[in-house]
This record gives structure tokens, sequence and C-alpha cells, in this order.
């Protein structure tokens, strides 16, 4: 078991705790490059790059106890989380029915989350951190095909993961400030990753012209797209993948040269 | 646009009545005075649900913007469910009135702009109800259809705006082709647009313009 840092976007920590499994078939390839992200990371912020850099060679010292309850809180987390994928229509299950499937008792949940809505924020921000730990930044210095099946097939890793949540953010989103930062940053690294993996195209493009780009290459890859591809039109994952492949390819102007 | 809706209902009753009579159409006039209660009742729902989106507004809310008692509501609408069905074809109605196709035969750039115009004043108009639909539709299956139903419409659009580009391609890569231009003219793609990219309806038309633009094949010769 392994455990990271993160910064979570209202600078309090984050722990994610990491448990090495047998990968899931559809996200292998994520899962190897996950033992190589667990030893080069250190903490990820709201504006770190999206690529993850070695940070102190000394690892940090966790209090074993503080371990302990994040890691509980982790499994309340998580047990929120599996309740949503399996029934998404129901935006919040009970605090009973969190309880039971994380193995705690109701009062566990309330020694460490004030009301509902903080479990949910808290999942918001676990979501972020796994995809941060799950997604690296991978062949930035690849060909243009390269570049482009990576960055979808991570993106379509994120997707696959975080859609139950998603639609439960989306809904509650209007009314809850702290849901509105978490959506933006999501976003936010969205955009940032793509800028990191197609920066030799996108810098043949004029200011506004790369905004653009940019703003349909977001449109076209969001969350609620690979959901419908994979729902509504019953595509696989690899069928949904070789999509988004197409659409960016010809979406993005020639590759210069140089690169 | 209660007068268009009563009009529809009575021509529909017109051309049933025509089956069933040889006579001349007669509308009864109490039938007529309860249609366009009702009328009055969804468009209340309609008007509250863009305000108040996503929440679904309360039937008390309801009757007092329509003018009627809480009775008055659940007399035409057994529940809020079957009032959120009800709006929800009733302002189909109104999509497919305001938006009809035009420009099928113009050149590629004039399709484009035609078919961005239209888009982005559709999402402009139906922003916070298609928001309080996706966001209540819970297990409905009546709502869900229409989900679906509003994004087939869309494709069908798409289909005829863009259809010498599309007749170029395979099968399946026209229907991959038609996956993506829907998720890039999703309603929710032009709210992210204006709300998260900051860009005012031009811009966010342009966007949209460049993108289609790029996505689609070259037209044809013949077209």
């Amino acid at each position: 078991m392994q455990s990271i840092q993160f910064v979570s976007p209202t600078l309090q920590p984050i722990y994610l705790i990491l448990v090495v499994r047998p990968p899931p078939k559809f996200c292998s390839f994520l899962c190897e490059n996950l033992q190589v992200h667990v030893e080069a990371s250190g903490s990820i912020g709201r504006n770190d790059s999206a690529v993850s850099t070695p940070l102190s060679p000394k690892p940090a010292r966790i209090d074993g106890r503080r371990l302990r309850s994040e890691r509980t809180k982790q499994l309340i987390i998580e047990a929120y989380l599996a309740l949503l994928r399996e029934n998404p229509v129901v935006a919040m299950p009970t605090a009973a029915q969190i309880a039971d499937r994380a193995g705690y008792s109701v009062r566990s949940i309330f020694e460490r989350f004030p009301d509902l809505g903080k479990l949910r924020v808290a999942a918001a921000d676990y979501n972020l951190a796994q995809a941060a730990a799950l997604a690296p930044a991978r062949n930035v210095d690849g060909d243009r095909a390269t570049r482009i099946r990576s960055q979808v097939e991570t993106r379509a890793g994120t997707c696959e993961r975080g859609v139950a949540l998603w639609r439960v953010l989306l809904a509650s989103v209007a009314d809850d400030e702290e849901l509105k930062l978490r959506v933006r940053i999501s976003r936010d690294r969205t955009i940032e990753r793509m800028e990191v993996m197609y920066r030799p195209e996108l810098s043949t493009l004029a200011e506004q012209e790369r905004k653009y780009m940019l703003v349909a290459l977001e449109a076209i890859t969001d969350i609620e797209s690979w959901e419908r591809m994979r729902e509504q039109h019953g595509l696989s994952f690899e069928e949904a993948c070789s999509v988004w492949i197409g659409a960016i390819d010809r979406m993005l102007p020639p590759t210069p040269p140089a690169a | 646009m209660v007068q268009m809706m009563v009009a529809q209902t009575a021509g529909t009753e017109t051309a049933l009545s025509k089956h069933s009579t040889p006579t001349a159409s007669r509308i009864d006039g109490r039938r007529l005075r309860s249609v366009r209660t009702k009328q009055l009742i969804i468009e209340a729902y309609l008007a509250l649900a863009t305000e108040k989106s996503p929440q679904v507004p309360t039937a008390a809310q309801i009757a007092e913007r329509a003018g009627y008692s809480v009775r008055s509501v659940f007399e035409r609408f057994p529940d809020i469910h079957s009032l959120q069905v009800a709006a929800v074809d009733y302002a189909l109605v109104q999509v497919a009135a305001l938006a009809p196709s035009r420009d099928t035969d113009g050149d590629r750039q004039t399709r484009i702009r035609t078919q961005v115009e239209k888009r982005g004043r559709t999402c402009e108009r139906w922003l916070p109800l298609w928001r309080s639909l996706v966001v209540n539709q819970g297990e409905s299956p009546e709502l869900r259809q229409r989900i679906i139903g509003l994004r087939e419409r869309l494709v069908g659009r798409l289909e005829l705006m863009y259809a010498p580009e599309l007749s170029t391609l395979s099968e399946s890569e026209r229907r991959h082709l038609l996956i993506v231009l829907e998720a890039l003219v999703d309603v929710e793609s032009w709210a992210r647009m204006q709300e998260f990219f900051g860009l005012s309806f031009d811009e966010a038309c342009a966007a949209w313009t460049q993108a289609i633009d790029r996505l689609l094949p070259p037209t044809p010769l013949a077209a």
C-alpha cells in the first residue's frame, strides 16, 4: 500500500491511498503507468503542470493515526462512489447506505463529514486526485498519431471512471460554489493536458484560432460525450476511442516539420 | 404562442372530426377553454422552470403563475411529472416551429453558418429548460425518451444540412462523424463556451463554425 499526498483546491491535503491490484482489462496500460507515477510524483496542485515532475528525493513522513483516519475517509468516499455507479439516478444515497457499504457506522461518516454535501465535495477532490495519479501525460514527445492515441486513451479512462460522479456534480453544481470550483478545475486540467499533448500543432495557429480549437476539442472529448457514445450509441471502449481519435486528427492542423 | 397551440390543437381536432362526421368541423367551446387552461398551466410551468432551473417548480407556484387554483392544475395533470412531460412536448413543437431548415441547398459556408447560428439561438433560448429536463429525468422513461428524441432530431438536422459532405463517407465514418458533430453542438457545449470560456454569441458561433469546417470532409463537386 502506498500513499500520495495531494493539495486539494481548498489547500487541505488529500491522501490517495493506492493498493496495487490486478489491473482491470480496459485500463491495464494506465495501471502499468501508475507505478512509475507513484514513484516519481510528489504533490499535484491546481497550478501544477499536467505532467508530474519529481520533487524532493526524501519521501514525506506520514503520521500513522492520521493515515488510518484518512483511509477510513477514503473508504467512505469509495463506498459513496460505488453506490453512485450502481444506481446513477440516486444522486445522494442515504448515510445508512453509505455506512453499510463502507463497513462503518453512520456516526463514523458524520465524524468525518459534517454533512453529505461535504462528502460529495470530498468525492470530487478524490476523483481529481485519482485522475491526476492514474492519468499522467504520456508520449508528450511522440509523433502525432502516438500523441493523439495517448491523450484519447488517457481521457477515456478518466471519463470511464468519473462519469457517475460527474452526473451528480452537474446536477448539484448550480447551488454549490465548492462543486463549481471542482468542475472548473477539472475542465482546466483537461484543457491544459490538450495544450501539452498538441503543442506542435497548436503552435501553428493564430491566438484566436488556437482558442477556438481548444474550445472545440474540449467539447468533443467532454465526459458527457463519452457517456453518450458508450450508453446511447452502444460503442465499445475501443470504438469510442477510435471516434475521438479520428475527430481530433481531422481537427488538428498539420504537424509542423520540426515536431 | 398560446393561440398557435390552440390553433394546432383545434386543427388536429378538426382533422379527426372530419373522419368521424362528414359535416363541417365544429369546435366545442368548453373543450377549447379547457385546452386553453392546460396551455396556460404548461406555459406557467415552462416560465418557472426556466427561471428556477434546474429546480422543478411546485404545484402552488405553477397555479399562482397561471392564475388558477392548485386543484385546477391537478384536474388536468395527475401529477407534476405528467405536467413536465406535457411541457416538454409543448416545447418540442415550438423548437420545430421556430427552427425550420433553411439554406439546405446553399454552398458549404452558407450551410455551416446557417446551421450554427440557428443552433446557437436554440441553445441560448432553451438552455435552462434543457438543464432542468436532464437533471430531473430521474427514472422517468417518458422524459428520457424525449431527451433521446431531441438528440435524434438534432442529428437529423445535421444529416440534412451536411448531406453533400456526409454522402462521401462510408456508413461507419458517417455515423462516427455525426456522433462527434452532435457532441460539438450540444446544448451544454454552448453553455460552456459562454459560461466557462466567456465567448460572446458571435465568438461561440465562430468556434463551432471553425470546428465543423475542419471536421467535415471536402464538399463533392456536384454539391
